[in-house]
C-alpha cells in the first residue's frame, strides 16, 4: 500500500500555471471578409438602378400597412386551422380504426400532393363546378358569394397546412414514450382523454420548433393568395407598381414588411418553447 | 372457501409465433401478498399486464372481484367489452410500472390528483387532500410541488405509488417497481411496499427482490417459458423448492 | 480645298448620316438576332396555341416580319405582364412588343411606336340584361388588374354613372383575361372590360357565349416601346413597320386575327393621349 502512495517522477506540476488567452486570429480575419462582402453589395444596392425615393414614399402608405394587417390575420388564422385540422388528422391517423386511419391518410396524400396555389385557384374557383353550395331544404347560397378571396384563401391556406401540421403533430405524439400512455391507461383513463391531458401536452415540446418553422413559411404562403385578389401585401405592393412601373422599388417594400415580421417571430417562438418545456431540465437556450 | 379476488383461467396470449402465456391459472385472495419471480420472457409481467388489461388474452378468462375483465358473455358466445367499459374496469386496478411513468410536464401533487379530477371527477379540493396524505404515507409531503425531473428515482417511484392509491383500487399491481433504481434507493421503496401490505392490500409483484419476497409475500409463483412451474408459501417456494428449475433460477440468481 | 470638293465631301457625309439613320445598331447586327420577350397570356396578341403549345400572335407574326426585313433572327423569351418594362430597362430586351398599351405614366423611360388601335371594351354574358354600357352603372365589372383598365373603368364610371346621378360601377380585380371571363361565367362579376383587341377571339373560343356592349369607351394604341436613348432602332423598326402598312403585308396579318377594325394608317410615335 505504501508503494500506491507515491507518485511516478516526470509529471511536474503546473497546477499554478495560468490559461493563455486565445487569439482567434481566424475568426477576426473571416468576420473581416463577410463585412468586406456584405458591404459591397449594400453599395451595390445603394448605386443600382433602383429609386429609393419610391421606396422610402411607398414603405408607410396606407395599402401597404393595411396588406402586411391582412398578411398577419390570414397568416394567424389559417396557421389556426392548420393546428386544429393537424390534430384531428393527426389523432385519425393514429387510430385503431382502420376507416379514420384511412381518411386521415387520404386527406394528407390530397393536400400535400397538389401545388398551395392550385389549390388557392380550385377553391375560388369552385363555382365553375358547384354554382350553388348549402344544405339541401335548410340554406343555400350562390358559390360566389360565399367564397369571397379571404374565404378562399383561409380555406386554401388552412387546409394545406393542416396536412402538413398533422404529420408533425404524429410525429411528436409518437416521440412521446409509450410507457406515458399505459400509465394514463392504468389510471383509468380512455384514448382521447390520454391524449389530451397527457400526450399532446407533452408533444407540445418536440412540435413547437417545427410548427414555429411552419408559421413563419405560412406567413409568406399568404403572398400566393394575392391570385385571388386577397389583399395582403404583395398584393397592394404590386397594385401601386402596376400603376407607377416601379417593379424593384415595391418589392423592396413588401420584402421589408416580410423581414421585419419573421424577426419579431423568431423569438417569440423562444419564449413559447419555454413555456412549454416546464417540468423539464433541457431548456432551450 | 371465498371467492378470490382475482381468479384466472386457462389464459394463453401469443405474440405472433411466441407463446407468452400457456394456460395458465392462478388465484389471487383478497388481502395476500403475492410475488411473480422468474427469468425474462416467463411470462409474469404479461400475466400482470393481462390483469389490467394493458395486453389483451387470446383465450381463456380473468375475473376480478366477481366481474369477467374484457369480454361479456352472450348466446354462447364472446363479445369485446367497448374501450369505455374496459377503461372503467381498469379503474379498480392500480399499476406501479418498473420505470416510474410520472407525468414530467406536472408536479408530484398533480400526477396523484390527476386521476380522481379527471377520471373519477372528484373535487379538486378534497382530491388535494387526499393527495397530501398519501403523500405522507410515501414520506414525501415536502415535495408536493416538485416536478419529476427534479425528484430521485425512488422518489418518483414513491409519488408513482401515491398516483395508483389515490383511485382506491382494489387490487395493485408492480412490474418490477425497483429494477430501475440505484440500490440505495430501493429500500424507501419497498418500505412504502411493505406498509402498503400490512395495511391490507390485495398485491401482485414480479420483481427480483427475493428478500422482500421472503419478508412480506404470502405467496411466491415462479414461472418459466409462459408457464407456473411452482407456487406456494414463500418460505417453501425459496426455501424449499420442489421443482428443479426452481432450484436452478434460484441458485442463479442468490 | 475647293468649294466644289467641300460640297461633295458634305453630300457624301449628308449621305452617310441618312444611310446610318435607316441601319440597325451595330450590337444587334453583329449578333444578328432580336432578344424580345413577351407576355404570353394575351391572345390573340401573343399566346401559346393550346394544341402544338407554340408561341403565335398577332405581335409574333408582325415581329417576325420586322425582323425579316432586318435580316436577323428574334430570340423569344418569355416574362410576367409587369417584368416586360423592367426587361427593356435591364435591356435584356432590345424592344417589347406585347400588346403593350402607350401610356404617358410608361413615357418616362421610354418611347413607344404606336401600330393598333385599341380600347377598353365592355363585355357581358350573351343572356346578360345589359344593352347599352349604360346599364352596367351600379353593376361589378372586372378587368385585370396590371393593367390601365381599372383606372378607365374608374373614369368612364365617374363621367357617365356618376355624372348622371347614377350609381358608380364597382371596379372588381382579376388576375388575367382567363381570371375576369372565369368570374363573369361563375358570376362573381357582371360585366367584364378586355381591350377591343382581344374580344374576337375570345368570342371564337367560346361561340355565343359573351356578348359585346357599346363601343370602346376610350380610345388609345398599342405601342412598341424602346429605350429613351435607343432612337437609331426605333427608326429603322418605324420605317420597316411604315413599309409593311403601305405593301398590305399589316393588313394580312390584322385579317388572319380577325382586327381589320384596329389598324392604323402608319405607325405614330407617342400619340396616346393618356
Amino acid at each position: 500500500m505504501r508503494e500506491a502512495d507515491t507518485l511516478a517522477g516526470g509529471f511536474p506540476d503546473i497546477s499554478g500555471m495560468t490559461l493563455a488567452h486565445q487569439a482567434h486570429w481566424r475568426r477576426w480575419l473571416a468576420a473581416a471578409a463577410i463585412l468586406v462582402v456584405l458591404v459591397a453589395i449594400g453599395r451595390a444596392f445603394a448605386n443600382g438602378q433602383i429609386e429609393w425615393a419610391y421606396v422610402g414614399r411607398f414603405l408607410t402608405a396606407k395599402v401597404i400597412l393595411e396588406g402586411i394587417v391582412n398578411t398577419m390575420v390570414m397568416a394567424v388564422l389559417a396557421m389556426a386551422l392548420g393546428i386544429v385540422l393537424g390534430v384531428v388528422v393527426a389523432i385519425m391517423r393514429l387510430s385503431p380504426n382502420p376507416v379514420l386511419k384511412s381518411v386521415a391518410a387520404g386527406y394528407t396524400w390530397l393536400f400535400r400532393g397538389t401545388p398551395l396555389i392550385l389549390q388557392l385557384l380550385l377553391w375560388f374557383n369552385i363555382a365553375l363546378v358547384f354554382p350553388t353550395i348549402g344544405i339541401p331544404g335548410l340554406w343555400s347560397a350562390r358559390a360566389v358569394d360565399v367564397m369571397t378571396p379571404f374565404l378562399s384563401a383561409l380555406l386554401g391556406l388552412g387546409i394545406n397546412q393542416g396536412a402538413y401540421t398533422s404529420e408533425v403533430m404524429r410525429a411528436g405524439m409518437l416521440s412521446v414514450d409509450a410507457g406515458q400512455y399505459e400509465a394514463a391507461q392504468a389510471i383509468g383513463m380512455g384514448r382521447l382523454h390520454a391524449l389530451r391531458r397527457i400526450i399532446l401536452p407533452q408533444a407540445m415540446r418536440v412540435v413547437i420548433p417545427p410548427l414555429g418553422n411552419e408559421f413563419i413559411g405560412m406567413v409568406k404562403a399568404t403572398s400566393l393568395a394575392s391570385v385571388i385578389q386577397y389583399p395582403e401585401v404583395l398584393h397592394n405592393a404590386e397594385n401601386i407598381y402596376y400603376a407607377n412601373s416601379r417593379v424593384i422599388e415595391l418589392l423592396i417594400v413588401a420584402g421589408f414588411w416580410y423581414l421585419l415580421v419573421v424577426s419579431i417571430l423568431t423569438p417569440s417562438q423562444m419564449l413559447l418553447e419555454r413555456r412549454f418545456a416546464r417540468g423539464s431540465l433541457q431548456i432551450a437556450r | 372457501m371465498t371467492r378470490p379476488l382475482v381468479a384466472i383461467r386457462s389464459v394463453s396470449k401469443n405474440f405472433g409465433e411466441f407463446q407468452a402465456l400457456k394456460r395458465v391459472s392462478l388465484d389471487v385472495r383478497a388481502g395476500e401478498v403475492l410475488c411473480l419471480i422468474g427469468a425474462s420472457g416467463s411470462g409474469k409481467t404479461t400475466l400482470l399486464r393481462c390483469i389490467n388489461q394493458l395486453t389483451s388474452i387470446d383465450s381463456g378468462g380473468i375475473w376480478l372481484d366477481g366481474e369477467l375483465l374484457g369480454l361479456r358473455e352472450e348466446g354462447g358466445r364472446l363479445h369485446r367489452l367497448t374501450p369505455q367499459r374496459i377503461a372503467r374496469q381498469r379503474l379498480k386496478t392500480g399499476m406501479v410500472f418498473q420505470r416510474f411513468n410520472l407525468f414530467p410536464h406536472k408536479t408530484a401533487l398533480e400526477n396523484i390528483t390527476e386521476g380522481p379530477v379527471q377520471v373519477q371527477g372528484r373535487k379538486r379540493e378534497d382530491a388535494q387532500a387526499e393527495a397530501m396524505e398519501l403523500l405522507r404515507r410515501v414520506g414525501l409531503a415536502a415535495k408536493a410541488d416538485a416536478y419529476p425531473a427534479q425528484l430521485s428515482g425512488g422518489q418518483q417511484q414513491r409519488v408513482a405509488i401515491a398516483r395508483s392509491l389515490a383511485m382506491k383500487p382494489m387490487l395493485m399491481l408492480f412490474d418490477e417497481p425497483t429494477s430501475a433504481l440505484d440500490p440505495e434507493l430501493v429500500g424507501e421503496v419497498l418500505t412504502v411496499m411493505k406498509e402498503l401490505a400490512r395495511s391490507g392490500m390485495t398485491m401482485m409483484v414480479v420483481t427480483h427482490e427475493l428478500g422482500f419476497a421472503r419478508e412480506v409475500a404470502d405467496r411466491v409463483v415462479y414461472m418459466d417459458h409462459g408457464a407456473i412451474v411452482e407456487s406456494g408459501p414463500a418460505a417453501d417456494v425459496l426455501g424449499a423448492p420442489r421443482e428443479v428449475r426452481t432450484q436452478s433460477f434460484l441458485s442463479a440468481v442468490i | 480645298m475647293t468649294r466644289l470638293s467641300f460640297s461633295v465631301g458634305f453630300a457624301a457625309l449628308l449621305a452617310c448620316a441618312i444611310a446610318q439613320a435607316a441601319e440597325l445598331p451595330e450590337s444587334i447586327r453583329q449578333a444578328g438576332v432580336l432578344r424580345l420577350t413577351v407576355n404570353s397570356t394575351y391572345a390573340p396578341m401573343e399566346y401559346r396555341d393550346p394544341e402544338t403549345n407554340e408561341l403565335v400572335g398577332l405581335d409574333i407574326d408582325l415581329a417576325n416580319e420586322i425582323a425579316k426585313r432586318l435580316g436577323v433572327k428574334i430570340v423569344w423569351s418569355e416574362t410576367p405582364f409587369a417584368e416586360l418594362i423592367p426587361s427593356l430597362q435591364t435591356r435584356r430586351a432590345d424592344f417589347i412588343i406585347s400588346g403593350i398599351s402607350d401610356r404617358g405614366s410608361r413615357r418616362e423611360t421610354a418611347d413607344f411606336v404606336d401600330y393598333l388601335a385599341t380600347g377598353p371594351q365592355f363585355f357581358v354574358l350573351t343572356e346578360n340584361a345589359a344593352k347599352s354600357a349604360i346599364d352596367l352603372c351600379g353593376k361589378r365589372v372586372g378587368t385585370t388588374r396590371s393593367t390601365s383598365f381599372p383606372i378607365e373603368i374608374e373614369k368612364w364610371s365617374r363621367q357617365n354613372c356618376e355624372a348622371g346621378s347614377r350609381p358608380a360601377a364597382q371596379y372588381v380585380p382579376g388576375e388575367n383575361s382567363i381570371d375576369v371571363r372565369n368570374q363573369l361565367k361563375q358570376g362573381r362579376i357582371d360585366a367584364a372590360v378586355q381591350g377591343s383587341e382581344t374580344l374576337p377571339y375570345a368570342q371564337q373560343q367560346e361561340a355565343g357565349k359573351y356578348r359585346v356592349v357599346g363601343e370602346p369607351f376610350s380610345t388609345g394604341y398599342q405601342g412598341i416601346m424602346f429605350r429613351k436613348d435607343d432612337a437609331a432602332l426605333r427608326e429603322v423598326v418605324t420605317q420597316h413597320l411604315a413599309a409593311m402598312i403601305a405593301d398590305g403585308s399589316y393588313k394580312a396579318i390584322l385579317d388572319k386575327y380577325g382586327l381589320s377594325a384596329n389598324a392604323v394608317p402608319q405607325p405614330m410615335m407617342n400619340a396616346a393621349t393618356q
